[in-house]
């Protein structure tokens, strides 16, 4: 190890708070000791990650308040120190820290904000689409192609399952506005949430369209997502239902491509 | 190539921040001669950031600043974020791009602050060595850019210029001149800012950082909150007189003002340098 590595390692020590033994490495001057000037450092690297935290995850900060959520922001750094060049990516193991670390009895509802709020982070940078697919692109598609037809999605699209009622409460915090109350569903609801416009959108699924986007994901023409929806909608509608879903799918402007 | 001469000269330029994306893009101010950005911003796949940064760019020039490349680190080289830094800079095309002259992290952790290094010999060999192999890598030269510090060390054998200046000779890099840092740190260190200019190779500083800071009585801490202070403008002043056309910035990263604000600012940059450089 080279001097050099053993003084960084000493520092690193002290900012994290295992050491201080760098004090020793620090000159000292009248007005401001070595122990004054090094926590400089120490604090604005705590509170520099406190803020990017808060920005990620600016509803769970106002649903636990300032205080509290610098105290888990510190604990979750301690377990989950910034191994990016980014800061971008500091938070991305919040919702685990969460579920795992986060000794409350609403950490199952905080875990699901965190998950939305990350995943809503996630699609707001995401992958570009190359175009987006109009209504009269779907217009140009001839009758006996139907069947056939294969859809692709954009990129920056992702879907969670949630318990909890964490979508409508967290975008409520982050207006400003009253949250509604908390509401826990025996079975999961999943919930869309894309890029459009440059924005992050989001939107509750019915079981059958969020089969029928999971099926349409993993490469299903129209005919399989009709005989598939089959389970939830009768023979009679179910073509139309299926074409209804690919124009609701346009419209959101949540297609890229189609192939027939 | 050796430094010359003969640098380029952009003009007086803004560090882009996204508070004033629209306001640029719906005015296009021409006292802004071109812009600075914060590489790491823009290292994601796309969404909103990537679609400003290329309407922006297809109006100004533009440079690139780094805060991750943790130079001084003993860490190997993370050629994972060189390998995403080169794919922004074909995006970009900028006219150079610059980080600091500080470490980030060891052990693959990142404290996300820029933390000085003792000015010795071994750190010297060890920055010249890891920016010649950044600058092969990118095939292209760098500019590194001067701290503001809180703290020095026991181990350090020579003046922050010596050793800004030695890793720049040896490395065949330029300097990114933050006149704030130097003002902040002379503070903090008591030494003289006039003797630092004095010590820099003119010809190879290519860019100019102005900004605002926090004074705690003891010590200045270096937040880009606030606007910039008559002591450092003065010091503007005497690197113009100095070092001739530099191009010059302005940073802003906290409590952000309308972009009309930072403009004022920016005019009082050109009205005191420009004189200089005729």
């Amino acid at each position: 190890m080279t001097r050099l590595h053993e003084l960084q390692q000493r520092f690193q020590d002290y900012l994290i708070g295992t050491s201080e033994e760098v004090e020793n490495d620090i000159i000292s001057s009248e007005n401001a000791l070595a122990e004054y000037r090094l926590g400089a450092y120490y604090n604005a690297c705590r509170i520099r990650l406190i803020d990017i935290l808060a920005l990620d995850y600016s509803a769970i900060e106002k649903y636990l308040g300032r205080e509290a959520f610098e105290n888990l922001a510190l604990d979750y750094l301690r377990i989950y120190p910034s191994r990016h060049p980014s800061v971008r990516w500091f938070g991305q193991h919040l919702s685990e820290y969460l579920s795992d670390q986060y000794d409350r009895e609403d950490s199952d509802f905080v875990t699901e904000i965190a998950r939305f709020e990350w995943a809503r982070g996630l699609v707001f940078d995401g992958e570009d689409a190359n175009a987006i697919v109009q209504i009269e692109d779907m217009a140009r598609v001839p009758p006996e192609s139907w069947p056939n037809l294969r859809i692709k999605f954009i990129p920056a699209l992702r879907w969670l399952d949630l318990y909890w009622n964490a979508c409508p409460y967290a975008v409520a915090l982050d207006n400003g506005e009253t949250p509604p109350d908390r509401q826990h569903n025996e079975i999961p609801v999943r919930w869309l949430i894309w890029r459009r416009k440059h924005n992050p959108n989001w939107r509750s699924l019915e079981v059958h369209e969020a089969w029928a986007i999971e099926a349409t994901q993993q490469g299903a023409s129209f005919a399989e997502l009709c005989e598939g929806l089959c389970e939830w909608i009768s023979e009679d509608q179910v073509a139309m239902t299926a074409a209804g879903l690919l124009k609701q799918w346009v419209s959101d402007e949540l297609v890229v491509r189609v192939e027939f | 190539m050796r430094a010359t001469s003969d640098k380029p000269f952009l003009g007086f330029g803004l560090g882009l921040r996204t508070e004033h994306y629209q306001d640029i893009l719906d005015t296009k101010p021409q006292q802004i001669d071109w812009l600075e950005i914060i590489s790491e911003n823009y290292m994601v796949d796309g969404g909103k950031p990537l679609y400003y940064l290329d309407a922006i760019r297809a109006h100004y020039p533009m440079v690139m600043h780094g805060v991750s490349m943790s130079l001084g680190s003993t860490d190997p080289l993370n050629y994972e974020y060189l390998k995403k830094l080169k794919k922004l800079i074909n995006r970009v095309e900028p006219e150079w791009y610059s980080d600091h002259l500080c470490w980030t992290g060891i052990g693959h952790k990142n404290m996300h602050d820029l933390l000085p290094l003792p000015y010795t010999r071994e750190a010297v060999d060890h920055l010249a060595d890891r920016i010649s192999r950044v600058q092969d890598y990118l095939g292209r030269q760098m500019l590194i850019e001067n701290l503001s510090s809180y703290i020095t060390y026991h181990a350090d054998a020579m003046t922050e210029w010596e050793f800004l200046s030695t890793i720049a000779e040896k490395a065949d890099c330029y300097l990114l001149l933050d006149v704030n840092n130097i003002y902040v740190s002379s503070f903090n260190h008591h030494f003289d800012p006039i003797e630092y200019l004095d010590g820099i190779p003119a010809q190879r500083v290519w860019q100019h950082h102005l900004a605002g800071h926090s004074n705690e009585g003891n010590l200045i801490i270096d937040t880009h909150d606030h606007d910039i202070i008559d002591p450092v403008w003065a010091l503007y002043e005497e690197t113009a007189k100095r070092l001739g056309p530099v191009s010059t910035m302005i940073e802003r990263d906290g409590n952000i003002p309308p972009l009309s604000s930072v403009l004022e600012e920016l005019e009082q940059a050109r009205r005191i340098a420009t004189p200089y450089y005729q």
